[in-house]
Order: C-alpha cells, then sequence, then structure tokens
C-alpha cells in the first residue's frame, strides 16, 4: 500500500511515533503514537497490498487469532484511511 | 474564557516519561543574538560589538550537529529561539536539516520578518507552531518598546501566516513601555482569533546586564499585578473571573503555570530533567532564564553536556521559605526566578513575593468592586 503522507517513524524510549514533516504538518494535530502490531503493521505497508496481506503476514509473526489480527488491521487502516495516509 | 490545548496530549506524555528516565525530549534553540528589534526588557539581545566580545554564533552545521545528536537521545521537540531567529541568513539551511530528522519545530519570532520568500519557505515546509511576541496595540507603543514601527507590518504578517494555515499563537510581556496598551492588545488578539498568553512579570535580563541580579527595566511588583488583573480581566467572563478571585483569596491554583511544573523543592519542571536551552554562543544551560549550570556540548560531546546538566539541575534546591510557603500555588516562584532575582538558586526572591501579594490583593479588590456593582 502506498503511504501518500510523509511521516517520519521514531523510537523513544520504547514508544514508536509518526511524526508529520513536509505538508503533512497540515492536516494533523501533531504526533501519532504505534501501538507494537500498528508499528509492525506500517512497516510492512509498502510491500503490502491487500488487507489479506497484512493479516496473514501478522499471522505469520505473532501468535494471535485470525479474527483478532483482522480487527487490528482493519482498525488501523481504517485510520490511516480517515487521515488520508493510504488510499 | 475558551480553554486551550497548549500542548499535544502526546507532548505532556513524551515529557513526562523523558523526566523519568533523563532523556532530552525537548530542546530550545537560541540561533542568534541579534534581533532586529532593541527591547528594554529582553534577556538575550546583545548590540553586535558585545556578541563579538562575549562569544561567536554557532554555525549552522554546528547547530545541525547538536540537534542530530540530541536527536539520537530521543529529542522530538525544539524550539527555534533568539534573538530574531529569522535574522540568520543560513535560519532555512538549519530547520529545513532539523525537520529532515523527524523534528517537531516551533519557533518564537518578532513576526516582523514573516512574509515575502521567509513566509513561502515555511508555508512550503510549515513548524508545528509560529509563536509571535506582539509588543503593543500601535505603531507607538512598538517605537517606543521596539525601536521599530513595525505594528502594521506584524499585523499583516500574523494574518498572512494565520491565513496559510499555520498554527499560530501570541506571546505577549507586558512592560512599562506598553501597559497602556494591554486591552487593545487583547482585543486585536480576539479579532485576529488567536490565543493569546500574557506576562507582566519580566526576569531580571541578568546574562546581558552584566549580572545585576534582580534589576531589570520592568513594572514594579505592584504595577506588574495591576497589569495582570487588567489582562484578566479581558480574558475572563465575568463568572469565570469572580471564581478565580476567590479561588485566588483561598490560595488554590488558578493558572496553568506557563512552565509545566511540579511544586517541587528543586526544578520541578523540565528544564535539566526533559528539556535543555542551547545558548547562541554554545553553552547548554537547563533554563534560558538561568545563568548556569552551563555544560558545552562542542567540547565535550551532547551526551556528556546533558548528563552534566541533568546532575547539576538535580542538585538545584530552591529556598524551603517558598517550598513551604502557603502562597506557593499562586506564585510563579522557581529556581529561575530565584537566581536571576537574588543571584542564589536558594534566595528568596522578594520581587515576585510583593507581585503575588499584590496580585492577589489587586484580584479581591477588583471581585469586590463588581460585587459592589452588582449589588447596586
Amino acid at each position: 500500500m502506498k503511504i501518500k503522507k510523509q511521516l517520519i517513524k521514531r523510537d523513544i524510549a520504547g514508544d514508536t511515533i509518526l511524526v508529520p514533516v513536509g505538508k503533512t504538518v497540515y492536516d494533523s494535530n501533531g504526533l501519532f503514537v504505534l501501538n507494537e502490531v500498528a508499528t509492525f503493521i506500517w512497516d510492512n505497508l509498502p510491500e503490502l497490498d491487500t488487507q489479506e496481506e497484512i493479516v496473514a503476514k501478522i499471522l505469520e509473526e505473532y501468535e494471535v487469532s485470525q479474527e483478532e489480527a483482522a480487527k487490528d488491521t482493519a482498525e488501523f487502516l481504517g485510520k490511516l484511511r480517515e487521515m488520508q495516509i493510504i488510499d | 474564557m475558551k480553554k486551550v490545548n497548549t500542548e499535544p496530549y502526546i507532548a505532556t506524555y513524551l515529557h513526562s516519561k523523558g523526566r523519568r528516565l533523563k532523556l532530552p525530549i525537548g530542546g530550545n534553540f537560541e540561533l542568534t543574538a541579534r534581533c532586529n528589534f532593541d527591547c528594554p526588557m529582553c534577556y538575550v539581545h546583545l548590540k553586535n560589538d558585545d556578541i563579538q566580545a562575549q562569544g561567536k554564533e554557532l554555525t549552522a552545521r554546528q547547530w545541525i550537529d547538536i540537534a542530530r545528536q540530541a536527536k539520537d537521545m530521543g529529542m522530538v521537540f525544539v524550539l527555534l529561539t533568539g534573538g530574531e531567529p529569522f535574522v540568520r541568513k543560513d535560519f532555512f539551511e538549519i530547520y529545513d536539516a532539523m525537520k529532515e530528522m523527524g523534528l517537531m519545530i516551533s519557533i518564537n519570532t518578532n513576526g516582523s520578518m514573516l512574509s515575502g520568500e521567509i513566509l513561502r519557505k515555511l508555508i512550503e515546509n510549515p513548524p508545528f507552531r509560529i509563536n509571535v511576541s506582539l509588543y503593543g496595540g500601535c505603531t507607538e507603543t512598538y517605537k517606543n518598546m521596539c525601536g521599530q514601527a513595525a505594528f502594521d507590518k506584524v499585523i499583516e504578517n500574523i494574518r498572512a501566516v494565520k491565513e496559510a494555515g499555520i498554527d499560530i499563537r501570541l506571546n505577549v510581556s507586558i512592560t512599562p513601555y506598553n501597559q497602556q496598551d494591554i486591552e487593545k492588545i487583547y482585543a486585536i488578539s480576539q479579532e485576529l482569533g488567536l490565543h493569546a498568553k500574557a506576562s507582566s512579570y519580566m526576569y531580571p535580563s541578568i546574562r546581558v546586564n552584566g549580572g545585576q541580579y534582580g534589576h531589570g527595566d520592568r513594572l514594579s511588583p505592584l504595577e506588574a499585578a495591576r497589569c495582570s488583573v487588567r489582562w484578566d480581566k479581558q480574558r475572563f467572563t465575568e463568572e469565570e473571573f469572580m471564581l478565580r478571585a476567590e479561588n485566588m483569596k483561598n490560595l488554590i491554583a488558578v493558572d496553568e503555570p506557563d512552565c509545566p511544573a511540579d511544586l517541587d523543592e528543586g526544578v520541578g519542571c523540565r528544564a535539566g530533567s526533559s528539556s535543555f536551552w542551547m545558548t547562541w554562543d554554545g553553552r547548554m544551560l537547563p533554563c534560558g532564564m538561568m545563568p548556569g549550570p552551563a555544560a558545552y556540548p562542542l567540547e565535550d560531546g551532547f551526551e556528556s553536556a546533558w548528563k552534566t546538566i541533568v546532575e547539576k539541575t538535580a542538585e538545584i534546591r530552591i529556598p524551603p521559605q517558598c517550598t513551604a510557603c502557603p502562597k506557593r500555588p499562586v506564585c510563579p516562584v522557581c529556581a529561575a526566578v530565584c537566581v536571576t532575582e537574588t543571584g542564589r538558586f536558594d534566595g528568596v526572591p522578594s520581587y515576585v513575593c510583593q507581585q503575588t501579594e499584590a496580585t492577589i490583593q489587586e484580584t479581591w479588590k477588583a471581585y469586590q468592586e463588581r460585587k459592589t456593582e452588582d449589588e447596586n
């Protein structure tokens, strides 16, 4: 999936945050904090095209149920779409 | 008064984590002591001759290098200040490099240069926030206070920045030179639709006045208290003001402090525990108002300088009279206030004691006047 906005990932003492750069500053009210699964999805996003592929990737890495992985993925992608970070 | 979120929740969270782990989450970079204004209460601005005599301004490359080392240790938030930061011809070399590192940048400026090429570049790659110091409500006051008839230009620039969608706030320093404009300044902030924060307490400018502790070109404690009540009358509704007066009378905290702080016996704010200040000539301080403790990242590296600042800041104690004072919740006392007023961190800052007492009294007086008016 193509990330449309300019965001820089930073690791600060165990937290992962996304810092808006360039014109992205205009549409975001500050920073985003990612939890572990969101960070995993974010890191793999450029290579994966569909929600199903993301869920499959999560299942390879984490011991969670299909339902849980699908729910987390849908929620996170929904937020990214809401903020127009992905299509 | 409408409540304004002064910083994103994540910033508060990261700073509190930083304070616990002693990480430099916030950095204040005083890029220059030069300024196109010449305000009497300024704690940084020097004349060109004095700058040459006192030290050397850091190069863009040095600023970028310090920022990179700070970022590697956790810095997320940066304040670029001065002097007037935009007088540096290489401002954008520094700014763009810092933005690319993934830093959230705020800029303090007098607003007079926020136009043309500078504004265009800011719109292209915007900062998180711009804080403009608004020094008066008319050209005359600007001439008296800043030595420049820049009022119209500043207002025009503020409008253009706001129009571009960049977050902008106003800071107001109330001094003998602009106190007559308090109501006008507030009205302008409302008309511009911008949040304005005012202070009538001016730190003694010890960094530029040869270390004359307790001295500054400022209002008397009573005048400062009266000005602060005049500002409060503007910004609060009648009901809010009355409640505030009652709380103040009962010594209950009424304001968010200027710097988020615990009522601690030491340095209760973020200075030297999750934030640092770099002076224009390359010294690291816990806070820009303090003359020291200082460390030297150019000579010793950022990490070592930060460690020194953290250790020395932890040793600072304010006077026990202040720690135990019942007025503490409504008093702006802090370690920087004590040292600039008295030359010692553990010296009682009598100017501030008087201003706090007068603010309580003057607020109560206004409360009673309003009560009487209502009864009649």
